[in-house]
């Protein structure tokens, strides 16, 4: 006879009341998680998020009220769980899951991982502790009115890197420095000029023309005399735009018409550049301030920052905000710098005036402050309902493998979805992962491969790096001071060529990668490397067992062919929404891919090979970092 | 107080405190729609786990009012099962005691408990309402209320758990008015100031246009007496969630017993529902195994999770309508936690 203890039979509420859980973050997806798992009877969680409260989350964080703003996430959601539920047993952190106290073992812990996260690299982090660690992983996310939930289980489904993920745009030093065409080229340009002046300069973020850009092309006699030139005019080339800031006093009006009138004027004579396109207009303070300021709209129609001041107007506050900085900075003393903050208002308030001056020099149309701050910030709008209904889903494929019923479990949208099987060729979960960079090898420094490739591209926290050299000759080591005297170096250096091979381990994550390189000279404009094969467009097919069967009998060598792959058996018959042959009417669709609002499908991905009818419905980019960067 | 029109906007300026809290959510439906909730007053029946997901959803998305109306007291179980009530209820009314914690979801709303049964409300207090959300409530009062209020346009919602099964249904009247946001592909122009690329056509994504639509629906009455044993619909039943029978014969169970299925008399209570659904299936010529005999394992109490996912549903169509964007599901969802589906789907007899 079946036993009920609730809703759940016996068996299920006993191991739920006894297993352990982790849950990765405590924001939007994360309270709901809490709730709904302490509901159902979890009585061991443990929960951590590195974040404070901040009033935008109060909408939909419903554990944190207005006088808990400033304060840990994790510590407040605990402690407003327990006032409904004060048997919970819940342990907090306030702290960052990559640090390196929670290793393996830490994870190890648990009977079951759930992600409440809201950036790739803590989610690709977890994905390699959970596989590392053989613990199912609850993979989620929402943004608007869509929502994902998924289950990542090592060798049985798809790790999060097995199918590649789209990357955050980046646009080309030239488009930003001297063709801007759309409104976020010029926001960009306004956050490095923001760097440029009061934060931390950074080679990658220069505002000042351009004269290396290929579509200007002039011919060897003129560059001497633009160079000439240049020199005459204290050009940045000599001075940085920060210290030439600093000899103005950082003075409003003088920094004004650097930018908005020599630059441009600058630019105008790279003719070339202004053959196709709509030449850009020189702004002079002098002249602006003989302009009338733009008639405000009716007030209380929108919200005060919705309103589009006119050029008066941002040049009002461009010279405000530079003042308000410039006295932060003093304040901040000696060598000081910034760093910018979408909810710091004179730093929001720079960024807009300096993005819509330069829309207006390029004829844009500019936009209101509540909109710069979307792009700049990029800001994902957020309500509690589907953060809610996920979370819900989330606790149910959880019942699911508590059950013992893993291969039922579902990549979920309100409709099931099958999982896909791992990917053979992942670089992350693949028995013996192996990829391949184009670089160039007298010009890449050891320093850049660790930062921009091992650890932003390939998501390593703490790699060690030895060259296939017969030597085992050690470029990069984790440990501290040991390999500092390499990183200026060029990989040359070390008789890295065409064709090495480098082994690169992080033990934290418990992960080898092999990396092989090939030397490339002419790669595009502003790239310093390339990952080969690795373009969403170019993902490798879907595994098929009998191929593979094939592939080693064949013994073909240069596949990775992991051991871990399809040795269980994954269901093909399920219901698809593709394949389903239920009528339209019945709006399955629609209830999944919207909880309403406009049917914004972020990304669809179609996986190739063997499991080419699935569908997914889209991928979400949910990646809150504050990067847009210039690769 | 008869309070109506959610028609026009009212023309107050959104403050500082409210722009800031409610940032993330006028970013995506916009300013008006904020305006439109921040002026609307709903009454939610029944606290128990569906009941307090709706409140929380409604109340962080910043309406006007909300009226928590139940009758019932807490007991042990009802601490366990819903977020608001705090430990230690017993014996308090449950409206009165999901009170506090809901209010501090967001002062800015003016957040009331009623304790009186809604039985013995008169036909008018159901209209000083923009919106009624009817969740623990017979079949029969179900009706009633919705012929009440969509006659003057109230909007009409009903909710429901039953373990690892919950439904909502929607009215929003014969006709309801709302619009639709549609992204504007610009074509260039002569002398456009959108930038010196002016010669491809751009989609620019805050170039947006705002489409009216209108939606009709029936009631709640219709959409439950469906004549099963006719051509038409038989023809439609291949492609009918069975969750819609299931519905049925739970909502018959209420009636008869006054109460839903419950864990401590898992046994007689299972006995009762399997016999229900062949009286239920029978009656409209169905074959039995519509609904599985295992049925009865999977609908007792409310689940949790089950509660977040309807709850969420059902807030945000709430929030659509009352904001008059976006296109209303129509007029079941139906979500099976077993299988981890939810299905959209339209019931009327016509």
């Amino acid at each position: 006879m079946v036993q009920l203890v609730g809703s759940l039979r016996k068996e299920l509420a006993d191991s739920v009341s006894s297993c352990r859980v982790l849950v990765v973050g405590a924001g939007g997806i994360g309270c709901e998680l809490l709730k709904n798992l302490v509901l159902t009877g979890f009585k061991n969680i443990e929960v951590i998020d590195l974040d404070t409260i901040d009033v935008s989350n109060l909408n939909r964080q419903f554990l944190f009220q207005k006088k808990h703003v400033g304060k840990s996430k994790a510590q407040v959601a605990k402690e407003s769980v327990l006032q409904f539920c004060p048997e919970a047993n819940i342990t907090a952190y306030h702290d960052s899951i990559m640090n390196p106290d929670y290793n393996v073992e830490f994870f190890k812990n648990f009977m079951l991982v759930m992600n409440a996260l809201d950036n790739r690299a803590a989610r690709n982090h977890v994905n390699r502790m959970c596989l590392a660690a053989n613990i199912p992983l609850i993979e989620s996310g929402t943004a608007g009115y869509l929502g994902q939930v998924t289950v990542i289980k090592k060798g049985l489904t798809e790790c999060y890197e097995c199918q590649p993920k789209p990357t955050q745009k980046t646009f080309p030093g030239c488009t930003i420095r001297n063709t801007p065409s759309e409104p976020i080229h010029c926001i960009v340009w306004a956050k490095y000029l923001y760097n440029q002046l009061f934060g931390e300069e950074d080679a990658d973020q220069e505002v000042s023309p351009d004269t290396a850009d290929p579509e200007a092309s002039w011919d060897p006699a003129q560059t001497a005399a633009r160079a000439g030139a240049s020199n005459q005019d204290g050009d940045i080339k000599r001075v940085s735009t920060k210290d030439w800031a600093r000899s103005t006093g950082y003075d409003p009006v003088k920094i004004f018409n650097k930018l908005f009138k020599d630059d441009i004027m600058y630019l105008l004579t790279m003719d070339k550049l202004w053959k196709k396109r709509k030449a850009p207009q020189p702004l002079d303070w002098a002249v602006v301030q003989e302009m009338a300021y733009i008639q405000e709209e009716v007030s209380g129609q929108g919200l005060r920052d919705q309103q589009v001041l006119g050029v008066k107007g941002y040049a009002q506050l461009f010279c405000n905000s530079v003042e308000t900085l410039r006295s932060q900075l003093a304040e901040k003393g000696e060598g000081a710098q910034l760093v910018w903050d979408k909810d710091d208002p004179p730093a929001m308030d720079f960024v807009t005036a300096a993005a819509n001056l330069r829309m207006h020099v390029f004829s844009m149309n500019m936009k209101s402050r509540f909109d710069v701050k979307s792009m700049a910030g990029n800001i994902i709008p957020a309500i509690a309902t589907t953060n809610a209904v996920i979370a819900g889903l989330i606790v149910l494929e959880a019942l699911k493998i508590l059950s013992g019923d893993l291969e039922q479990c579902r990549t979920k949208l309100l409709v099931p979805c099958a999982l896909d099987p791992p990917n053979t060729n992942c670089y992350v979960c693949a028995s013996k992962p192996e990829v391949t960079v184009k670089l160039n090898v007298h010009k890449t420094l050891v320093q850049s491969l660790q930062d921009k490739i091992l650890k932003e591209k390939f998501g390593m926290v703490a790699p060690d790096v030895q060259i296939e050299d017969g030597k085992g000759t050690i470029l990069i080591s984790s440990e501290e001071g040991e390999t500092d005297a390499n990183n200026s170096k060029c990989l040359s250096e070390f008789g890295i060529r065409n064709g090495s091979r480098l082994q690169v381990d992080d033990f934290l994550q418990d992960y080898t990668l092999l990396v092989n390189l090939l030397h490339c000279e002419d790669l595009e404009k502003d790239v310093e490397f390339e990952v080969v094969g690795d373009a969403p467009d170019k993902a490798p097919p879907a595994p098929n067992v009998p191929e593979e069967d094939k592939n080693i009998a064949n013994g073909n060598q240069d596949s990775a062919l992991p051991s871990t792959s399809s040795k269980v058996p994954i269901e093909k018959d399920d219901v698809l929404i593709v394949d389903s042959d239920e009528e339209p009417s019945s709006s399955t669709m629609e209830a999944a891919v919207e909880m309403g609002g406009v049917k914004r499908k972020l990304e669809d991905v179609e996986t190739g090979g063997a499991g080419s009818k699935r569908k997914r419905l889209f991928e979400l980019p949910i990646n809150d970092d504050d990067i847009i960067a210039l690769d | 107080v008869i309070h109506k029109q959610i028609v026009s906007i009212p023309d107050t300026v959104i403050s500082e405190e409210e722009a800031a809290q409610y940032d993330r959510q006028i970013r995506l439906w916009g300013l008006d729609a904020q305006k439109r909730l921040r002026g609307s007053h709903v009454l939610l029946v029944g606290l128990r786990g569906l009941g307090a997901e709706v409140a929380k959803n409604l109340i962080l998305a910043g309406v006007k009012g909300l009226t928590l109306l139940d009758h019932e007291e807490v007991t042990e179980e009802s601490c366990r099962a819903q977020f608001l009530i705090p430990v230690g209820s017993e014996g308090q009314n449950r409206a009165q005691a999901s009170l506090e914690r809901a209010q501090y979801l967001n002062p800015m709303v003016d957040v009331k408990a009623d304790t009186e049964p809604v039985e013995s409300k008169p036909d008018e207090f159901f209209l000083q309402f923009d919106a009624v959300c009817l969740t623990g409530c017979p079949r029969d009062l179900m009706i009633r209320i919705d012929q009440i209020c969509s006659q003057k346009n109230v909007k009409v919602f009903c909710g429901d758990v039953f373990g690892y099964h919950g439904y909502m249904f929607s009215n929003l009247g014969p006709e309801h008015h709302y619009v639709e946001e549609k992204l504007k592909a610009v074509k260039p122009s002569e002398g456009t100031s959108d930038g010196p690329d002016t010669k491809k056509p751009k989609v620019d994504p805050s170039e947006t246009t705002m489409v009216k639509k209108t939606a009709s629906f029936c009631s709640l009455k219709e959409a439950l007496e469906i004549d099963w044993t006719s051509e038409k619909a038989k023809a439609s039943l291949k492609r009918t969630p069975a969750d819609y029978f299931l519905l049925q014969v739970l909502l018959k169970f209420r009636t008869d017993k006054g109460r839903d299925p419950q864990p401590s008399s898992f046994a007689d209570d299972s006995t009762i529902l399997r016999q229900i659904r062949d009286d239920v299936l029978e009656a409209q010529g169905l074959a039995s195994d519509l609904i599985p005999d295992e049925f009865v394992s999977y609908c007792f109490s409310e689940m949790a999770p089950v509660c977040a996912v309807v709850g969420g549903v059902l807030g945000q169509e709430i929030v659509k309508a009352l904001s008059q964007r976006d296109a209303p599901h129509r007029n079941f969802f139906f979500f099976d936690g077993l299988k981890g589906s939810g299905v959209v789907d339209y019931f009327a007899t016509k």
